[in-house]
């Protein structure tokens, strides 16, 4: 079976879109992007004073708000289509059904994976637009914008299958989706959080930082944090204070497949939650 | 078809099977009766590789279902107690679904499309949503969803619960059918009614073990495919077992001098001509009847044996 031919993403993605808010959700994602849009244009503009605004400038403002903004809202819409992925099943007591069906436990986890994910990345598709607005004004190179699609959807696909698993590990979607949304609260404040900690720490006992990069150790929790490849991706300054970006998609790839793995593991014995 | 040898399952604090046994021939219906938490559940999710046991041994034809879940998932269609449903997809694409998550080859998979609406009577409302059926239609669609994949085997836990008389009918028909097509069945119910017109045998089981019924029999025999049962009382003494024992299409199960209770082929017209062969014998019948529940007696006599709990 073809990695696509998976049956549960054709049916996964015809109850979704069936939804309301199939498409109510891509038309207010749309509307608040686009806000974003205006305000980092018309602050870009009035900090340029008029005349003398930098094209380069305002497109670097419209792309770096946009690119934040857009990861925030997805990071937050994540856990609601990950990790009622399985407890749904087990909800409307369909699980049993499909578990003594031929299909897999990876084949099952593909399914869901794919289709929680899909939906996301049609959402970030969706403001792919919004972002080439940055090109009318200059200072944002294709390949950024490659980047930090490519980084969305590294990051998205991590807290879809980390929702996956806390999917697999409850019976109800109010408890897998708390949890999720726990993970995530962990991973973009905690990190941050402890970061800044570390960093006033080492500033103290340094006294003069000067213009080198955080240690490694500094920066160790940052690299968890869903935001740092986009730190990195927006420094602009001579020296990148935030290099670590591969070691942080490393380490997003390392969670994506341990979610997995530990996903199929439970539900490999779900038997018993039927 | 199926073996099931001393199997055991605990839970926490509970035992689900403690040593059950079962054996199951090919192409027969075989009910499995017993109070709530009995294990029969526990013994069908086993059985469906849904569940690990403890111990013991489960077989579905040549497949262990611990060592060989594919393979017995090829092999049986499983219907849960309470069985969910897809309520959002349409009737063609719920069952198209389970035709792909069986891995049916294109071909095939549409044929056993085609066949699975023609056997619920589906077949003109494909298009309708799922959501938009009653309970009969769906538990038809289930069923047939159950068969897409044509097993060989088929484990029902409680398939009629909440059905209404006419659905629970239509059902029972289905199960025949597939009977006369050489599937075996094992069904879990409450409704002995539905077990007793089915089935061809009947196991009771109480806290995971076996249970014999106060005459030692573990396994009942229902009617068989086109007979019925009659009992006969009599007045006073008569030879009516030697006459009816010399009748054809007449098995004696029981005869006393007071008593006759007998199977008897061609259903009520063959009781009719049994009923009158005694009279015309000279036999002072007391009391008639071809609606023995036999099964219902043995269950209250069974289960009052193991401390009244068919009661609770």
């Amino acid at each position: 079976m073809s990695l696509l031919a998976n049956p549960m993403i054709q049916k996964e993605l015809r109850q979704r879109l069936r939804e309301r808010r199939a498409w109510v959700l891509p038309t207010l994602y749309i509307l608040l992007l686009s806000s974003v849009v205006l305000f980092a244009y018309s602050e870009s503009s009035a900090t340029q004073h008029g005349a003398n605004a930098q094209g380069a400038e305002i497109g670097l403002a419209i792309f770096a708000s946009l690119v934040f903004s857009q990861v925030i809202v997805l990071l937050l819409m994540a856990p609601v289509f990950s990790a009622g992925g399985i407890t749904i099943e087990k909800e409307q007591r369909t699980f049993a059904s499909l578990l003594t069906t031929l299909l897999t436990p990876p084949e099952i986890w593909w399914g869901k994976f794919v289709s929680s994910l899909l939906y996301l990345v049609l959402l970030l598709f969706c403001s792919l637009p919004l972002l080439a607005l940055s090109f009318a004004f200059g200072g944002v190179e294709p390949t950024e914008v490659l980047l930090a699609t490519l980084y969305s959807i590294l990051v998205l696909a991590t807290v879809c299958a980390v929702g996956l698993f806390c999917s697999a590990l409850f019976r109800r979607s109010v408890h897998s989706t708390a949890s999720a949304y726990g993970l995530v609260l962990v991973l973009s404040i905690v990190t941050a959080v402890v970061y800044m900690y570390m960093e006033a720490h080492r500033l103290q006992i340094a006294r003069s930082p000067g213009d080198v990069p955080n240690p490694a150790f500094v920066q160790a929790p940052l690299l968890l944090n869903p935001l740092y490849p986009f730190l990195s991706l927006m420094e602009r300054g001579a020296i990148n204070q935030f290099p670590y970006n591969v070691s942080s998609c490393l380490l997003y790839g390392a969670m994506l497949l341990l979610a997995a793995a530990f996903t199929m593991r439970l539900l490999k014995k779900s038997g018993e939650q039927v | 078809m199926i073996e099931v040898s001393d199997l055991r399952k605990s839970y926490k604090r509970v035992r689900g099977l403690d040593g059950f046994s079962l054996r199951v021939e090919t192409g027969e219906i075989v009910g499995l009766v017993g109070p709530n938490g009995a294990g029969k559940t526990s013994l069908i999710k086993i059985l469906a590789t849904l569940l690990p046991s403890d111990s013991g041994t489960a077989r579905i034809g040549d497949w262990d279902v611990r060592t060989n879940p594919a393979e017995v998932r090829a092999t049986i269609g499983y219907l849960p107690d309470v069985a969910g449903i897809y309520q959002d997809l349409r009737i063609i694409e719920f069952l198209e679904f389970f035709a792909d998550a069986y891995h049916l080859r294109p071909g095939k998979r549409e044929e056993a499309i085609e066949q699975a609406l023609r056997v619920s009577g589906l077949s003109e409302r494909r298009e309708e949503y799922v959501e938009h059926l009653s309970l009969g239609w769906k538990q038809r669609l289930q069923l047939a969803k159950t068969l897409i994949h044509g097993p060989k085997v088929l484990l029902l836990d409680e398939p009629a619960s909440g059905l209404d008389p006419l659905a629970r009918m239509a059902f029972r028909e289905q199960l025949k059918k597939l009977r006369a097509d050489g599937i075996t069945i094992l069904v879990s119910s409450h409704i002995l009614a539905d077990l007793e017109d089915v089935c061809s045998q009947v196991v009771f089981i109480s806290e995971g073990k076996n249970v014999a019924d106060p005459q030692g029999v573990v396994i009942s025999e229902a009617p068989k495919m086109g007979t019925i049962r009659c009992v006969i009382e009599f007045q006073e003494n008569s030879k009516a077992g030697e006459l009816a024992r010399s009748l054809a299409g007449v098995n004696v199960l029981e005869a006393t001098t007071t008593l006759l209770r007998a199977e008897v082929e061609g259903g009520e017209r063959g009781a009719a001509q049994l009923l009158r062969e005694l009279l015309e014998a000279g036999a002072v019948v007391s009391h008639f009847d071809t609606k023995l529940n036999d099964l219902e007696e043995r269950y209250v006599r069974t289960f009052q044996g193991v401390g009244g709990k068919a009661t609770q």
